[in-house]
């Protein structure tokens, strides 16, 4: 062999060896690809494999469905066509790191950028980077996540957070959103103010440190129902409670409790109230309501024990004055007869005067329990009461079929006294004739005194109601003018009103109601006021 | 007939007098104006050792010293004073009054009327029914 042909056999030899290197190490390689791109094609984000130079050498099926290419399409192209920003930027090692540490930073932190599709249109990622030792350099593996739905998602609940916190920071009252540990996570401008904190000051504390008592122990489900049943039960009904402000002083308020179902469990938002105001009002409402139950009952009580105390020396003028009547009569001179005489009606007319208080007075003291009474049979009691001057004046009492009602009994044979005797008292020329009837109107009766006598002015219809209001000169009628401030203040006892209707010369009509007995009487109170 | 009268008001013992008077002048009626003196004479102490056992006793709630229904518990408690009817004769309505007064077995509760025929009519209806009609126990005052 010559020296060449031993060169040439040589070189050939090593070239086999080395053509055969190499078919051992495309076809490693050709398995390794396999197996990596098995790998690729099964992660569920879309794969980009880029070099050094920004260029896209691989590709996965998800990659190809988010950008819209086809893989040719995009192998061997610049990475800034799918990516136009923030990607290729990334790859480039500068003075002070390498390609590799570059990259290293960027592992495990999700970064979101913009992308391009192949019709032009952009869509929202997320791009995780890792790198990716080769012989061609450092490789970049981006897996990339269309975070479209992600983002409409985060939008629309920073909108409705928004809007949310602007309902919060609209509202009237303070309002204070706890979770179930009890910990404010979020109050509003009302409630800073209300409690003298600041809301960074509030937040993560315990809403035991605004609202001691009462509230926390609400937001505990216990064995038989769960916060959302608990709080629920809370729901619509204000529960007043102390608030303490960041001085330490306190303020009745009063919450309204709603539950707020979120991913942390449930929430309960809180609308505060500051009810000082409210309370002030009525705590002095009560106060002025004492006082004025206090005065009506001292006036009472000095009315009944005035008239009683005057009634004993005012019964010794009257009896000694009758007495010196009785006995010297006509035995003195003229004066002294007539002197008597005015002397014994005035302590009479004293009299009726001091009775007639007592009995206004004991309308409001000595009243009873209503109960229920047949009204005809008390009636009847006024009218036998009244036997003599009804016999005197020829009088006609007449009545309907009367109605049970609720009444005090003794008060209503006052009342109907008091008018039937009115009635006779205040006849015409003609003889008294006095009707008395019922009609039902809802849950009362209606009654009606119904007369024949001189009858009323209308612009004395109210008048004739008040105290000592007289409209006649004693000579013409007798009496105190206390008889129908009587009945006006019993029927008043009675929860109603008395009224009349009159006209001069044609008689007069005396209404007034009394509750019926068959008007239930939870029914009859749930429509008063 | 021995009635005694327990009234402090002279205006009422005079009234009472005169109405006695109009009614029967057979009545003899003895007067004290406190319950201390009254519970004096029922025992004939001090000035009333000469007292008789009165037949009838009229008596007023309100009286100085000792008041009227302290003087009828006492009455009502002594065996030997217990049987004298005793009637109250007061100007108190109240309700509180007549039944305690009752209830310290008390005979009769009579309130004092306003108008004095009225008075008078009382009275004489007092005299006919109590000191007239009814049968009341003779006693002697060694028994």
């Amino acid at each position: 062999m010559t020296r060449a042909a031993q060169v040439k056999l040589a070189e050939e030899t090593q070239m086999r060896a080395a053509e055969a290197r190499g078919q051992e190490l495309s076809e490693a390689l050709s398995r390794m690809e396999d197996r990596y791109r098995g790998l690729l094609e099964a992660a569920p984000d879309g794969m980009v494999v880029v070099n050094q130079g920004g260029e896209i050498i691989l590709v996965n099926a998800q990659a190809e469905r988010q950008f819209g290419y086809h893989r040719d399409e995009l192998i061997g192209r610049q990475v800034k066509a799918i990516i136009p920003e923030g990607f290729a930027e990334r790859l480039v090692a500068d003075g002070l790191r390498s390609a590799v540490d570059a990259l290293a930073q960027q592992i495990g932190t999700g970064i979101e950028l913009v992308a391009l599709r192949k019709d032009g249109t952009e869509f929202p990622i997320e791009m995780m980077l890792s790198p990716l030792d080769s012989a061609d350099g450092v490789l970049v593996t981006a897996a990339i996540r269309d975070i479209s739905t992600r983002r409409r998602a985060e939008e629309h609940l920073v909108q409705m957070e928004s809007r949310y916190r602007g309902l919060l920071e609209a509202a009237p009252d303070g309002m204070v959103v706890v979770n179930q540990g009890g910990e404010i996570i979020l109050v509003n401008a009302q409630a800073e103010r209300q409690f003298g904190y600041h809301r960074d000051e509030l937040i993560g504390r315990q809403v035991k440190a605004i609202i001691p008592e009462g509230f926390a122990e609400r937001l505990v489900a216990d064995g038989l129902r769960s916060t959302l049943e608990a709080v629920t039960q809370q729901i619509g009904t204000g529960i007043e409670l102390v608030g303490l402000r960041k001085d330490d002083s306190e303020f009745p308020i009063e919450i309204m409790l709603s539950p707020l179902d979120s991913p942390e469990g449930v929430l309960v938002t809180a609308a505060v109230r500051d009810i000082s105001t409210r309370k002030t009002a009525e705590a002095d409402l009560l106060t002025h309501l004492a006082d004025l139950k206090r005065s009506n009952e001292e006036l009472d009580q000095f009315a009944s024990i005035a008239s009683h105390d005057l009634q004993e020396p005012l019964r010794m003028v009257a009896s000694y004055t009758q007495l010196l009547a009785s006995r010297y009569q006509g035995k003195l001179d003229a004066d002294a007869d007539e002197f008597i005489a005015f002397a014994v009606d005035g302590a009479n007319r004293m009299q009726r005067l001091i009775q007639d208080l007592l009995a206004y007075s004991r309308v409001g003291t000595k009243g009873r329990v209503l109960a229920a009474i047949s009204s005809e049979a008390t009636l009847q009691q006024a009218v036998n009461n009244l036997d003599k001057v009804i016999e005197e004046s020829g009088a006609t009492v007449t009545n309907d079929p009367l109605p049970a009602v609720l009444a005090d009994d003794t008060q209503l044979v006052q009342l109907f006294q008091n008018l039937v005797g009115n009635a006779v008292k205040y006849r015409s020329s003609e003889p008294p004739r006095i009707h008395i009837s019922a009609t039902r109107d809802g849950p009362r009766w209606m009654f009606a005194v119904k007369d024949n006598g001189i009858g009323i002015e209308a612009e004395y219809f109210e008048k004739i109601f008040g105290m000592f209001q007289r409209l006649h000169g004693r000579d013409e009628f007798a009496g105190t003018g206390i008889g129908l401030a009587i009945c006006k203040k019993i029927v008043e006892r009675h929860g109603g009103e008395i009224t009349v209707d009159s006209q001069p010369g044609h008689g007069s009509t005396f209404r007034f109601p009394l509750t019926a007995t068959d008007a239930h009487p939870a029914a009859t109170r749930g429509v008063m006021p | 007939m021995n009635v005694l009268l327990i009234e402090d008001s002279p205006g009422d013992v005079r009234l009472t007098q005169e109405a006695f008077r109009a009614a029967d002048v057979s009545i003899q009626l003895h007067v004290v104006t406190d319950g201390v003196e009254a519970m004096a004479f029922l025992h004939q102490e001090a000035d009333h050792a000469d007292a008789p056992r009165p037949d009838f006793i009229l008596l007023d709630l309100n009286l100085p010293k000792m008041d009227g229904r302290e003087v009828l518990a006492r009455i009502k408690a002594d065996a030997a004073l217990k049987t004298i009817p005793t009637v109250i004769l007061t100007t108190s309505e109240a309700e509180d009054d007549i039944v305690s007064s009752y209830q310290l077995q008390a005979n009769c509760y009579l309130s004092k009327p306003v108008q004095l025929p009225d008075f008078m009519d009382l009275v004489r209806s007092v005299n006919n029914f109590w000191l007239t009609m009814a049968k009341l126990p003779t006693h002697h005052r060694d028994q």
